[in-house]
């Protein structure tokens, strides 16, 4: 009841018209932000902190959480319409979302999207209201060696993403992995592969999505002159809000991503990116259809939109009740804690209670505006792609650019985004898997460093990974998923054979 | 730098000759960045935040400053960044002892004097932190459970690094130093437990040591400090190692001198500030002894030396 009372004293606090409009024009912001592609969170909280000089604590706080929730709603716009992720955690929505464009099916898409990701976002919430010293004090007990297990699993997605093709995903799976071997490496300090001194910082991933789908997308479609079937002019609301059939569809995803993604969003280190592509590996496990996914799957593209958003929330309770930052926009906020004198930390609760009450006061207002902008301003953004279709390839180029130069202010990422739009190009004329080869540029170097640190604590000994409970029951379902699939798969085969025998 | 621009810096410091204000008007024209080779939460980021929050309410500079975590490498993708940043003003990077001692133990190919020596802020110890529920009082007690040890620090060939070898080498202790990427990392590893002690400054671990949740068993100063009065110093404990950590700040390679000339004069005047005390110096127990642009560097040059000397003991010299 504690936590009741806390959030409406919270509310107190944020009720005012100010602060509403902060929290109304944050969310906005965000949505734009996190729909421009390069442009991230982290980018995005790190744009407005000097608007926040100067105001109170609670309404800067809350301006930099809407954006930080609104970046999740964006994120996915650029996704479904243009096929270039706004951001990481958004990679896996283009997977689906943009099939669905293609079939002119965009708008229920964008629709969908907005509906799972309130949804995820609200789940995160109640999370972080009820649970969050309780779940964070244990969150701290996943060390190097789980971190290493989840991201081992993540890894494994591959042949989830492979399809049909697994040779072809295997291949660029090493490619994947090479590419994210540049640059330095923090465990020893050495250096990788720095031809030029900018490749020192290794490569830039997000440059590497925005050339792998955005520019690649384009090269593609100057080839085919595809033309999207963005259907006739309209406003309808059936075009976009999802109707009995969509929502049943889309229901059990969503929870299963929302669920998802705060559990991952609370482990420090592993965040959105990783939670969604879990999250779609799940999704295509559990679903009768698995042959769909790739080509406009509802749950495919629901399930990973909550668990986007319920990241963020899950995020924020590390953050909050210890001061350890799990994610590139939390980092950040931790930085505006301090900039506001808040001591992030266990003592951040009772010290600064009531600006953290006010702060999650506000993201739960936030993300009621966010789903009702977002939904809203759907036949908008449908309506602009279809203005400036004719010239789509401009735009896509333009925003492709303007988003690789925006990552370091350098032009070095847009070469950088120019190679990986020419082997994006190749790949999808050779119908080579881009998922597999992100999957490995995000994942390996993660799981590359923890393998390492697990086996420095382990004092040399692999041993670690069973003294550890946590890390052994992580072994232990692994094993389990392992051994069920195969003997799923033979007895699936034996299945067919006797069928075969009896049709005989 | 256009023409224009090039005028206008050149009046500028002659109106700052002639007196009126102590900074050059004009500069920064620009949004200043600040470069933070470690991640969020920790010693480089801190300060860099603390210091842009000052420099604003203190009028300071009229610019927004944004600062930028370049983790990783042991403070080499820092470097890397601000090295590609050749010629611009608008870039202070916050370096401590590993600006030194990456160069020396990497192949990066850059070195401090490839960059612009600003100011040294000051002089920060390092402490020994254990978890208060493990019950260990003093170095004797760890020293008596005659295991190999593991120990947290920010990275391979920093302070904290070399710290933990000198321990071993000088009580006969076996400890296993891991690199964590960032302070928040190495909190959460002792937290839980994962390490049984770590080396780190004061300023991450103040929260837990005032709540009783870490203990410090040792401090690296010659004399124990006013803001840690019961942390006995490793001295005192027969482990002569009084090592500390340097914080400082330097530009990219290539300003002039006008334009370092207005940089020092903008940090200088924050330092003065009552507030930076206030905000900075004391919460994180940090020894203030500033020295600015050639002395700064020439002290860099000092300090290079004793690494060379100390890390090639210790076998760690790469280049």
């Amino acid at each position: 009841m504690d936590a009741i009372n806390n959030l409406l004293m919270g509310f107190g606090e944020i009720l005012t018209p100010f602060n509403i409009a902060i929290i109304f024009a944050a969310g906005l912001i965000g949505t734009v932000v996190g729909a421009l592609p390069g442009l991230g969170p982290s980018a995005g909280i790190a744009l407005m902190l000097p608007l926040t000089f100067g105001m109170p604590e609670a309404s800067g706080l809350c301006l930099l959480t809407g954006v930080y929730m609104g970046t999740m709603y964006g994120g996915r716009i650029t996704s479904i319409l243009i096929n270039a992720p706004g951001d990481a955690p958004a990679i896996i929505t283009a997977l689906e979302g943009y099939p669905m464009m293609q079939q002119g099916r965009g708008a229920m898409a964008l629709g969908i999207s907005a509906f799972s990701s309130f949804i995820g976002g609200l789940f995160g919430l109640l999370v972080l209201i009820f649970l969050a010293p309780v779940i964070a004090s244990y969150a701290i007990y996943l060390g190097p060696p789980e971190y290493f297990l989840l991201m081992a699993t993540g890894l494994a997605t591959v042949m989830l993403l492979a399809g049909d093709q697994i040779a072809k995903a295997f291949l660029v799976t090493c490619l994947g992995v090479l590419v994210s071997t540049f640059g330095s490496d923090y465990v020893s300090g050495q250096i990788r592969f720095a031809f030029v001194p900018e490749l020192i910082e290794g490569i830039d991933f997000v440059a590497i999505i925005i050339g792998l789908y955005g520019l690649g997308e384009v090269f593609y479609n100057l080839e085919k002159r595809v033309k999207l079937n963005l259907g006739k002019p309209g406003f309808r609301m059936k075009e976009f809000i999802p109707g009995k059939e969509e929502l049943s569809e889309a229901a059990a995803p969503t929870l299963r991503g929302s669920i998802l993604g705060t559990l991952i969003g609370i482990v420090p280190g592993a965040g959105a990116t990783v939670a969604t592509f879990l999250d779609y590996a799940l999704e295509k496990r559990l679903s009768k259809k698995p042959e769909t996914f790739g080509t406009g799957n509802i749950a495919g593209l629901a399930g990973p939109e909550a668990t986007n958003n319920a990241a963020v929330p899950g995020s924020l309770i590390p953050l909050i009740t210890l001061g350890i930052p799990g994610s590139g926009g939390t980092a950040i906020m931790l930085g505006a804690l301090i900039m506001f004198g808040l001591r992030p930390g266990p003592l951040l609760m009772t010290t600064s209670g009531d600006i953290v009450w006010a702060m999650i006061a506000g993201l739960v207002l936030a993300n009621v505006f966010l789903l009702a902008s977002n939904v809203l301003l759907i036949p908008v953004f449908v309506n602009l792609l279809r203005a400036v279709q004719g010239n789509l390839a401009n735009v896509v180029i333009a925003l492709c650019v303007v988003g690789a130069f925006s990552l370091a202010y350098s032009p070095f990422n847009i070469w950088i985004m120019l190679i990986f739009g020419v082997l994006g190009y190749l790949m999808k004329k050779n119908d080579y898997p881009t998922g597999p080869f992100i999957l490995a540029v995000v994942l390996a170097p993660l799981a590359e460093n923890y393998f390492r640190q697990s086996v420095m604590l382990g004092q040399g000994s692999a041993r670690i990974f069973l003294d550890r409970p946590i890390s052994l029951t992580i072994l232990i379902v692994m094993a389990l998923i392992l051994a069920l699939s195969v003997f799923g798969q033979i007895r699936g085969k034996r299945r067919a054979r006797q069928a075969a025998q009896a049709g005989e | 730098m256009t023409f224009l621009s090039k005028a206008a810096s050149i009046a500028a410091v002659g109106f700052s000759l002639i007196g009126a204000p102590v900074l050059a008007e004009g500069f920064p024209d620009r949004p200043l960045e600040f470069v933070a080779g470690y991640g969020p939460g920790g010693g480089h980021d801190t300060m860099l935040r603390t210091m842009a929050r000052l420099m604003e309410q203190e009028d300071i500079v009229d610019v927004p400053i944004n600062v930028v975590n370049k983790e990783g490498g042991s403070s080499a993708v820092a470097m890397g960044y601000l090295n590609a940043r050749k010629g611009s003003p608008y870039h202070l990077m916050s370096i401590t002892s590993s600006h030194i001692a990456t160069p020396l133990t990497s192949n990066i190919g850059l070195n401090y004097a490839d960059f612009t020596p600003i100011a040294r802020i000051g002089i920060d110890p390092e402490l020994l932190v254990v978890n208060a529920s493990k019950g260990f009082e003093s170095l004797e007690d760890l020293k008596a459970e005659g295991r190999m040890l593991n120990v947290g620090g920010t990275a391979t060939g920093s302070i904290e690094h070399i710290v933990t070898m000198q321990l071993a080498e000088k009580t006969g202790m076996e400890l296993n130093f891991i690199p964590f990427q960032g302070d928040g990392e190495v909190v959460t590893a002792l937290l839980s437990n994962q390490i049984d002690f770590a080396i780190t400054n004061p300023g991450p671990v103040s929260d837990y040591l005032s709540s009783d949740k870490f203990k410090a068993l040792a401090i690296s100063t010659e004399e124990r400090v006013d803001s840690l009065p019961d942390v006995p110093t490793f001295v005192e404990q027969g482990a002569d190692i009084k090592i500390s950590l340097f914080r400082g700040l330097t530009a990219a390679p290539g300003i002039s001198d006008e334009e370092r000339d207005e940089l020092i004069a903008m940090v200088t005047k924050l330092f003065e500030t009552e507030a930076w005390q206030k905000e900075y110096i004391e919460p994180n127990a940090v020894v203030p002894l500033v020295v600015t642009g050639q002395d700064f560097a020439d002290y860099l040059g000092e300090t290079e030396a004793v690494y060379r000397e100390t890390l090639g003991e210790l076998g760690m010299i790469n280049n």
